[in-house]
């Protein structure tokens, strides 16, 4: 069995049921801890409280005029990693392809010198995001060991992934197999990191602006 | 049997002129990516060069490599050459049959004691001490060692011989194996393709007969010459890969315009072969040409790689079921988690402090 | 300043002695408080907060919505590193994976602990700012207020507020004022020819006062009880539940807490009332509006409001009817945290402020983005953390001076200290107003 082989079957597979296992593990075992029934009179009805908390899930990704002058940075570089980070994800052919053997559905992709400029300025931004990590005074004191792993394992298949595609490096197949290693490698942590985020933001925020709404206040 | 004349006398007595010799002979350089000053040393060698002995052992096969090497629609160099090297076994080809025919091969053997070249095609069934494949009641496996112990260097021709191939599919009931594990020391060059383009044979023959030693080879043996890019590097139709035009289908818009067979299973980037450039058929065409996608038959295991028609990102042996499986036991775990978590929240709030 | 110079002074002087005054904490053993403070965290993390933990992904945004570090841009007071604690003992007790944390991440320590007071204490007044902005929807705020409960169990509650809150809960009075203050304030105001109904049972509305308005801001209280009188529906005053200030509340001991807003719950429901007014004291608002039937065990059986609801409420009914302010005045609104971006209280005083006739010129940042006065949370007490408070007032004046209004009004005891304890060292001259006497003293006749 080849490096290639090995990545493409049981890595992957391996990595994907750890991957799942994983991530409803986490979520689950988070979301039902206890909760107590707060009894004071809510200022708004069920509906808006809904409403509310539907409304931050979305309001979150904005940032408040109070706010903006002091976290361009974060904001801006938050909103570019993300964005090139999901276009090359998801719309790059042979992911989709991937995605479609999984789910059974494909989608229309983009041209792939496009996304290789998007991946090129996405692995950019996460440099810059990490030298800030490292050199920002708030960054640095509320940084932990999962901000630098997390980091590193996103990374990975960002470079290896521009590297197969541009033929960069090692020999194609191995550059690939190196790709789908580190993919695998994301998969295996992501349960276990900050990088649950992608799945948890969303209870957590929807909680947040539903207690809020619960007391009148639209955030 | 053999007959004392050089390559040389043998062309001219063919009818094939100088100028047609020498036409041959750059555009063997040409292909081997050397310069024009090789072309004279080139036509020199050839032109003196002894007929070497060539065993060529055909095991687990299907005789395609052969025929690939014997087809050609006109009197063709390669096909010239290829008479004049002296084959002094080949099941196919020649004359002789039953015990005669191994007589034959057993002299010439020991006539050019490690100077033949061994030629193999096919790959060994090792199961059950090899009884899989028999010549004349003598294994496969047998015969392969008794050859290879006095050939100057083996030509594995084909995947089966360079790679296993058809025979080492899944579950590989006769514990087929190349050339390549069970040889370890004598030179073995991988020619692989199913069947491999006839130039490619050529043009390592006409290496071995000017310089007398082998190409360089790429990491699975391969000659660097003609296996060193992929089709996908080659491929006309790279430009509709790169702007996301696809074949959907085999009568699609798509297909008719020649758009990139990716999606219906190409298996061109991860495949090292001349077709794209060299062509078959005299430079005719290359399946990626008459639209169907690459199989990746020059690759080992190609037959396993998850499915001709299967996209290349797609053939990777993923089970969605244990997935889902996973998840729900995710589920079962987390919930667990929270159950004793929400337990040991009640026992410590009814705990004195 | 529309307050009483004097009574300011004393009261600035009285609370500089509360160090000194503190009795000293209870004698605990390291380990014993680390296991207090576990036992608290553990049996009160709820299901949202469990998310909000996992969820936080240090981006630091929360740290740019915070006063304190914006004031002094000391990373140290970066909201989520306040949760520090707590959010080991989550993920080292409840997680979903605490088997694996455990192996590769230590036990908190006491020395942390002790660390931390001042990060939860001095450098935090709850104000729910961070909550508001944390872009993956941590609710940082509500659990500084765990955090509190935790500490104060651990006996490292900041000694201002564990005096306060144990004087409160255990004998009903602050700074020794109590019924007998009361009873005291209103007959004073009984001479000036007000009528000031106590202990009335049938009533419909009780008003609950403070200690401090009774002491320091008698503007407010004076106004207030015009207003009621006014309005002219049954109110009363009540001698056993008069306090809203809950310093057990703010200082997160429980079981004081309890005592403080039991005393209003129960003297309500004794007197029949439907409707129970919070004074103008920040945490007061949300002690009974939104975390009292907490402490009842169900809901509570009356309504409860901010006496700015109650204004604007009864104005828009026509009950209530005021003149506008002969100068007709530019004036900025503080929004108080509590009232404001944790108590859902933002129009209502600008209804009023609008009913007087004045301009309101608003601060840059407002309503529920508002920048906490500082002081909150009881932290106006907090001696050592003065300078602070003064970095904070800073920011706040110059905020106040962009709007380019000549007085400052708010509906909070509490960033009225503040502001006039800021405005006093800076030489600011601006007047620190309190809407309650602003509408109480420009009634329509």
């Amino acid at each position: 069995m080849t490096l290639l082989d090995f990545a493409r079957g049981p890595a992957l597979q391996a990595a994907l049921m750890i991957f799942a296992l994983g991530v409803v593990w986490r979520a689950v075992g988070a979301v039902l801890i206890q909760r107590t029934t707060d009894f004071s009179q809510p200022r708004r009805g069920t509906a808006e409280r809904v409403a509310g908390g539907l409304r931050t899930t979305w309001s979150r990704f904005f940032v408040s005029e109070a706010l903006e002058k002091r976290i361009h940075f974060q904001h801006i570089a938050g909103a570019l990693w993300h964005l090139g980070f999901f276009i090359v994800l998801l719309l790059f052919v042979p992911h989709i392809l991937f995605f479609e053997s999984l789910l059974g559905f494909g989608w229309p992709g983009l041209p792939n010198p496009v996304i290789l400029v998007v991946a090129a300025i996405t692995l950019a931004t996460l440099l810059a995001v990490l030298i800030r990590r490292m050199t920002n005074p708030v960054s640095r004191i509320i940084s932990t060991t999962d901000d630098y792993i997390s980091w590193i394992v996103t990374a990975l298949p960002l470079v290896t992934g521009i590297m197969a595609g541009a033929h960069l490096g090692l020999r194609y197949e191995t550059m690939l197999a190196l790709h789908l290693l580190s993919v695998a490698l994301l998969l295996v942590w992501f349960p276990f990191g900050k990088l649950m985020h992608l799945f948890l933001i969303w209870p957590a925020r929807y909680n947040v602006g539903a207690l809020f709404a619960r007391r009148g206040v639209r955030i | 049997m053999t007959e004392p004349l050089t390559l040389g006398e043998s062309l001219r007595r063919q009818g094939v002129s100088r100028r047609g010799f020498l036409g041959f002979c750059a555009a063997t350089a040409s292909l081997m990516a050397l310069p024009p000053a090789m072309v004279p040393r080139i036509a020199e060698a050839l032109e003196r060069a002894k007929r070497p002995s060539v065993i060529w052992m055909s095991f687990q096969e299907c005789t395609g490599c052969l025929e690939s090497l014997t087809r050609s629609h006109t009197p063709s160099v390669e096909g010239l050459i290829f008479d004049y090297i002296s084959l002094d076994y080949q099941e196919t080809l020649q004359a002789a049959a039953g015990t005669a025919a191994e007589q034959a091969r057993e002299e010439a053997m020991k006539a050019n004691w490690g100077n033949y070249l061994l030629i193999v095609d096919g790959s060994i069934p090792t199961a059950e001490d090899g009884l899989y494949s028999t010549i004349g009641g003598v294994t496969n496996l047998q015969s392969l060692q008794d050859a290879a112990e006095g050939a100057a260097a083996i030509i594995a021709v084909g995947s089966c011989a360079a790679f296993g191939g058809l025979p080492m599919a899944d579950p590989n009931p006769t514990g087929a194996v190349a050339v390549s594990d069970l040889i370890h020391d004598r030179p073995v060059v991988n020619v692989s393709g199913c069947p491999p383009i006839p130039t490619v044979i050529a043009g390592v023959l006409a290496q071995f007969l000017t310089f007398g030693t082998l190409p360089e080879l790429d990491p699975l043996g391969r000659p660097k010459t003609f296996f060193a890019n992929t089709i996908h590097d080659r491929c006309y139709r790279r430009p509709f890969y790169e702007r996301g035009q696809f074949a959907e289908s085999f009568d699609d818009e798509g297909a008719k315009n020649g758009w990139c067979l990716y999606k219906l299973g190409c298996k061109g980037p991860v495949t090292y072969n001349a077709c794209a450039t060299v062509k078959w058929n005299a430079g005719t065409s290359f399946p990626i040409q008459a639209g169907h996608g690459c199989i990746g038959c020059s690759e080992p295991n190609f037959w396993d790689a998850g499915g001709f028609y299967r996209a290349l990102p797609q053939g990777t042996m993923t089970s969605v079921g244990a997935i889902g499986a996973a998840a729900a036991a995710g589920a079962v775990i987390g919930a667990g988690a929270a159950i004793l978590a929400r337990g040991k929240q009640k026992q410590t709030a009814e705990t004195e402090q | 300043m529309s307050m009483n110079t004097e009574a300011f002074a004393q009261f600035r002087e009285g609370v500089n002695q509360l160090p000194e005054m503190a009795p000293p904490p209870a004698q605990m053993t390291d380990q014993q408080r680390v296991q207090a403070f576990k036992k608290t965290i553990v049996e009160s993390i709820k299901a949202h907060q469990a998310v909000g933990l996992e969820t936080c992904v240090h981006c630091g945004m929360c740290a740019q919505a915070c006063h304190y570090f914006v004031a002094t841009g000391n990373a140290k007071y970066t909201p989520i590193r306040k949760l520090a604690p707590l959010r080991r003992v989550y993920r080292r007790e409840l997680s979903p994976m605490r088997w694996l944390v455990r192996l590769v991440t230590r036990d908190i320590t006491a020395k942390q602990l002790e660390d931390w007071q001042e990060l939860i204490y001095d450098s935090c007044t709850e104000c729910g700012r961070c909550s508001l902005v944390c872009p993956t929807g941590v609710h940082i705020q509500d659990m500084i207020v765990m955090s509190r409960e935790a500490l104060a169990n651990a006996g490292l509650a900041a000694a201002e507020l564990r005096m306060m809150s144990t004087e409160q809960g255990e004998k009903g009075t602050m700074f020794g004022m109590g019924k007998d203050t009361l009873v005291q304030t209103i007959e004073q105001f009984r001479q000036k020819g007000l009528e000031i109904p106590v202990d009335q049972k049938g009533s419909e509305v009780l008003v609950v006062s403070s200690v401090i308005d009774m002491f320091l801001f008698q503007d407010t209280l004076e106004g207030t009880i015009r207003i009621m009188d006014a309005i002219g529906r049954p109110w009363t005053y009540s001698t056993c539940g008069y306090e809203g200030a809950n310093f057990g509340y703010m200082a997160g001991f429980q079981e004081y807490r309890k005592a403080a807003s039991m005393r209003v719950i129960d003297a309500a429901i004794d007197l029949g009332v439907k409707t129970v007014i919070v004074p103008e004291c920040g945490h007061a608002y949300p002690a009974l509006r939104w975390d009292g039937a907490a402490v009842y065990g169900k809901p509570l059986p009356f309504e409860v409001l901010a006496i700015s609801e109650f204004i604007a409420r009864e104005i828009k009914a026509g009950n209530l009817r005021v003149k506008p302010l002969a100068e007709g005045k530019t004036v900025t609104f503080h929004d108080p945290c509590k009232l404001g971006r944790m108590g859902g209280v933002f129009e209502e005083p600008r209804e009023a402020l609008d009913a007087l006739g004045v301009k309101i010129s608003e601060p840059d940042v407002n309503r529920e983005q508002s920048y906490c006065c500082g002081g909150g949370a009881g932290n106006f007490l907090i001696k050592r953390a003065a300078p602070l408070r003064a970095q904070v007032w800073d920011k706040k004046r110059q905020q106040f001076d962009r709007t380019g209004a000549e007085a400052v009004v708010t509906s909070c005891d509490s960033c009225r200290i503040n502001f006039s304890v800021g405005a006093q060292d800076t030489r600011w001259d601006k007047p620190i107003e309190s809407l309650a006497a602003m509408v109480g003293a420009n009634l329509a006749e």
